[in-house]
């Protein structure tokens, strides 16, 4: 038993680290000074490191940094808040035309991230949220909302009717039923819906660039465009910067897997 | 049992609806109305709040009494941001523009004329002006100019016994490249990717063939791109160069493995620091001479606003930035910008005598939009950087692939 | 048993009979009915509405305003001056027609099938393996979400410099071994299968993670009892584990297939559609209308866009077809 554990253990550890490779790669080459980025040889390991840029990056992007979190914490909060409730009224409550409240947001995500950028764009000048950073967690939500509601209709379609005809006898009002009994037994759903609407807003370009150009904090998908100017490129400062950003929210992601993994085990959700 | 139900399910509803407001109320967008600030766009994220290019430019505001409020965006998005704006009533008062954009832009109304501005450009030199002068009418002034020329490595050529001075025509230039792979070393690199990079390094073979744009299948234009497949063929080019952006052929050259590059003025620092030693020579045309090479650099230009009173101050601030010292500095700012005007260029010549050849690079130079171009140019452009990568890659001859490209470039214009 | 309830617009209503129940059927397949009727509904509604409100500002009017940019004929001074002429179909005509349309359709489903394929089942096959929960699974599943966290320009331009014909490195290890330079991003012929590759890469994560969710919904008991009939590890893989995955691969399958339709940011910094146009997708060919080249087309982008949107309304449709086969079974 126990050499089979630690079998697999190899083999995941060996996966991993083929599909990290490019992510290595990135390392590799924010250490590469400039001379060396495309030597006909490449280096496996930097050599020669240099260590440039890594100070612009900790030293200029920071506060995108800081924008980015606020901006994808924003985006979780407003994605849970519209999409559970939603997931709720069709999977418990028996939504009249729920199957077509599912189709639309199906259409929903089909829209390209250009098309709905530029419709924003014209939103926002007239309600004022152009250049803000609310105006990009709503913004970016709407890249979620629609997957999270998914999730969590599926999600909430499983729970066993017992469970909510429990709390109706005890004479729970939809809205207890709602915060009492069904969120805290989709927590599963709910972390993992707060997971892509983080992952999805902290990578999110488009919306920032077409949204929050001038804005006084810009995320850092727009902060790494500093080192792309007009003919020329700073790329140990963008790979650094691309690192720099990387490595809390990966921390973040492995104490989180290890929580969700943690299960709900008490009326959990069963087929 | 009866329960009360907390009115909470609006609340969520209403939280939403309380977010927008307060954004809404806390939104920071500077107006462009406000008499006492001007917006300014330029494409130059690199330089950041605290650089010599902002406070420049913070400076020039000052002297016409307002504050400029500056944003810098990628270049690509900045044509874009100025159509949404202007689509919306919301274009800033003055944008730097990369010069083959411009005519796009006046095309639309969008901007002022030089005349509305009442800005005086006749010290400006015609072939860099030209770019911005559609239907007789300039809109806008270089704030500098920048070309291509060809930089090589004096180490690899010096051990391959080339001397750069013997480079005149497309012939020496090939026999050249021959002499420094056979010694070892890498031929030449250039950038040939499918944007408007690829066209730019391009054009100088293109012209200097004697073709024209409106043209894109005429032999001297065959001659120019299978110039360009010839040293693929022969090796004395990589293969990458059909993905290569200016950047990364630059980064290329710098490994040292190289003993030519095509790039530009903007490279003349990092040139001077890299490990081995360099020197430049001009790009020279088929039959000898310099041919003509693309301008690239950007245009101070003032979009049309609703208050026409703006235009006094903006006029100040255009001014302010383009007197011969402004010129000067901002061409060391941008490394290096050629001024636009022949004091300029004396003051430059000054200040960096060194910069010499691309001077003289510039004075040949032409823009991308001249001739009446203008707004043709753009789609004449995507065929041509088409046909380019047809051809190298080989799915097409050249001269096929210019065929294409011209029957392309005229449906697109209709 | 009657039940009161208020509902949040405060009005109060008696259980029992009043009126019909909801007519969607509930997900078990048994029709429900609802004692509690209208203020159910209402209930349901008042839990939705945000969601609604939201859809209604922001999905609606961008597709408006999308289908619109197709109507007309929006040249940059039109889009401008706000007075674009109406052009009916003929941007779509001017589509259908260009050269482009044949190489991006025949690219898009090449594209889209072969990522999805590959994603899934590697997703699948990773899913089922960390399934067994041996030691640091659970940290190392949480790294394979670290492609997720890159900014699309990063992981792109990483990939395009690891596949450069001269000084990648994957050709660098493929020359080691003795093979040939591969011109992975500039022959015609593997300009695509570089950016699938990439593509796959950065999907798996997302299939990985869904599956996963969807295998830790499967009962223990089910494989205990399969396990004391004597079922081996495919058996019970391939009778148990796939069929009771059904609805959740099929809606990782339409996601993805969505969102693969929409990619552009791989492609366009790995070879900008080239070279020429053999890499070019109906998605990066609207981009590359509307914002890659020096003169911006509206119109013909946004027909692109919407051809996209239809051809994920049929798939979509597809899906809600075996739905509802799966539901009466």
């Amino acid at each position: 038993m126990i050499t089979r554990s630690h079998w697999k253990t190899v083999l995941g550890t060996l996966f991993t680290a083929l599909m990290l490779f490019p992510v290595y790669w990135m390392v590799n080459v924010s250490l590469t000074p400039t001379g060396d980025l495309r030597r006909s040889d490449p280096n496996w390991f930097p050599t020669d490191p240099t260590f440039e840029g890594y100070d612009a990056a900790l030293s200029q992007q920071l506060p995108a940094l800081g924008t980015s979190l606020g901006i994808g914490l924003g985006c979780v909060a407003l994605t849970v808040v519209i999409a559970a409730p939603a997931g709720y009224a069709l999977a418990v409550l028996n939504l009249r035309g729920g199957r077509t409240l599912n189709f639309l947001l199906l259409v929903a995500q089909m829209i390209p991230a250009v098309v709905m950028a530029m419709g924003f764009y014209a939103i926002y000048v007239r309600l004022g949220l152009l250049n803000t950073v609310w105006g990009l967690i709503v913004a970016d939500s709407t890249i979620a909302v629609p997957f999270g509601v998914l999730l969590y209709t599926t999600f909430m379609a499983g729970i066993p009717k017992d469970l909510v005809h429990a709390a109706r006898i005890d004479g729970a009002g939809p809205w207890r039923t709602f915060t009492r009994v069904v969120l805290p037994v989709s927590r599963n759903s709910t972390l993992t819906v707060a997971l892509f609407a983080f992952l999805w807003a902290w990578s999110d370009f488009i919306f920032a660039s077409t949204l929050n150009r001038s804005g006084e904090f810009v995320p850092i998908t727009l902060g790494i465009y500093q080192y792309i100017g007009n003919n020329t490129t700073q790329w140990n400062a963008i790979m650094a910067t691309a690192v720099v950003a990387s490595l809390p929210a990966a921390i973040l992601l492995v104490v989180a897997q290890r929580y969700v993994a943690a299960g709900v085990t008490a009326g959990a959700v069963k087929d | 049992m009866r329960h009360r139900k907390p009115l909470a399910r609006p609340a969520a509803a209403g939280l939403t609806a309380a977010a927008l407001a307060l954004a809404a109320a806390c939104s920071s967008d500077g107006g462009s109305g406000d008499a006492e600030t001007y917006t300014w766009w330029d494409p130059y994220p690199q330089h950041t709040d605290d650089s010599a290019w902002a406070e420049r430019v913070d400076a020039c505001g000052e002297e016409a009494g307002v504050t400029i409020d500056r944003t810098a965006s990628d270049t690509t998005d900045l044509t874009n941001q100025a159509l949404l704006a202007a689509q919306e009533g919301t274009s800033p008062d003055i944008i730097l523009l990369d010069n083959p954009a411009v005519s796009t832009l006046a095309d639309t109304g969008m901007l002022t004329t030089v005349d509305e501005l009442g800005l005086d450009v006749t010290g400006v030199d015609e072939n860099l002006l030209a770019a911005g002068v559609v239907d007789d009418a300039a809109y806008g002034i270089p704030v500098g100019a920048n070309t291509l020329a060809i930089y090589y490595n004096a180490e690899i050529l010096e051990a391959a016994g080339v001397d750069p001075a013997s480079i005149t025509d497309w012939d020496t230039l090939t026999a050249a490249l021959a002499q420094v792979t056979g010694n070892g070393d890498k031929g030449m690199t250039f950038a040939a990717i499918g944007t408007e990079e690829g066209s730019f390094q391009f054009l100088p073979w293109f012209w200097g063939a004697g073709a024209d744009l409106r043209d894109l299948d005429s032999p001297e234009a065959v001659a120019a791109l299978e110039l360009w497949t010839g040293w693929l063929e022969s090796g004395y080019a990589p293969n990458s160069v059909i993905t290569n952006s200016q950047n990364t052929t630059w980064e290329e050259f710098l490994t040292g493995e190289f003993g030519f590059a095509l790039n530009g003025t903007w490279q003349v620092n990092s040139a001077a620091e890299a490990d081995f030693a360099t020197g430049v020579i001009q790009i020279p045309a088929r039959e000898g001479g310099i041919a003509p090479a693309p301008t690239g650099g950007e245009f101070l230009i003032a979009p049309v606003q609703a208050d026409a009173e703006r235009y006094d101050i903006t006029r100040q601030i255009v001014e302010c930035m383009t007197t011969p010292e402004g010129f000067v500095e901002t061409a060391t700012t941008f490394a290096y910008y050629v001024p636009p005007t022949a004091e300029g260029q004396e003051a430059l010549l000054e200040a960096e005598p060194e910069l010499e050849p691309w001077v003289t690079a510039v004075r040949e130079a032409k823009g991308r939009t001249s001739d009446n171009l203008g707004t043709d140019y753009p789609k004449i452009s995507e065929a041509l950087w088409t046909a380019v990568q047809h051809a190298l890659s080989g799915s097409a001859t050249p001269a096929e692939a210019l065929q294409q490209a011209q029957a392309d470039a005229e449906a697109a214009l209709g | 048993m009657t039940t009161t309830s208020v509902d949040p617009a405060g009005r109060a209503s008696d259980g029992g009979a009043a009126g019909p129940g909801p007519a969607a059927p509930a997900r078990d397949g048994r029709r429900r009915r609802n004692p509690a009727g209208a203020a159910r509904r209402w209930t349901a509604i008042g839990f939705a509405a945000p969601l609604l409100a939201y859809l209604a500002v922001f999905y609606a009017y961008p597709l408006w305003r999308n289908i619109e940019l197709s109507l007309h004929d929006y040249t940059v001074r039109a889009f401008v001056q706000g007075d674009p002429a109406f052009a009916g179909f003929e941007k779509y005509a001017e589509v259908f027609t260009s050269n482009a349309f044949g190489p991006a359709l025949v690219n898009t489903a090449l594209f889209t099938l072969v990522s999805i394929a590959f994603q899934y089942a590697i997703g699948l096959a990773l899913a089922v393996f960390f399934h067994a929960n041996f030691r640091l699974s659970g940290v190392l599943r949480a790294l394979f979400l670290v492609p997720w966290l890159l900014p699309l320009i990063v992981s792109s331009s990483t990939w395009a410099w690891m596949l450069n014909s001269d000084h990648g490195i994957i050709n660098s290890v493929i020359e080691a071994f003795g093979g040939t330079q591969i011109n992975w991003l500039t022959s015609p012929d593997t300009a695509l299968t570089a950016v699938i590759i990439a593509n796959i890469w950065l999907g798996v994560p997302f299939n990985l993670v869904i599956l996963y969710a969807g295998l830790q919904q499967i009962p223990a008991e089910v494989y205990e009892a399969a396990s004391i009939d004597g079922a081996t590890a495919p058996q019970r893989f391939w009778r148990i584990t796939f069929p009771l995955l059904r609805s959740v691969s099929a809606i990782t399958l339409l996601l993805g297939f969505v969102y693969t339709l929409k990619v552009v940011d791989v492609i366009w910094i790995m070879t900008t559609g080239g070279p020429g146009d053999a890499s070019l997708t109906l998605a990066v060919w609207s981009y590359r209308e509307a914002f890659g080249t020096g003169q911006p087309d509206f119109s013909p982008a946004a027909a692109i866009g919407n051809l996209l949107i239809l051809i994920a309304l049929v798939f979509g449709f597809v899906h809600l077809r075996m739905q509802r086969t799966w539901e009466r079974s």
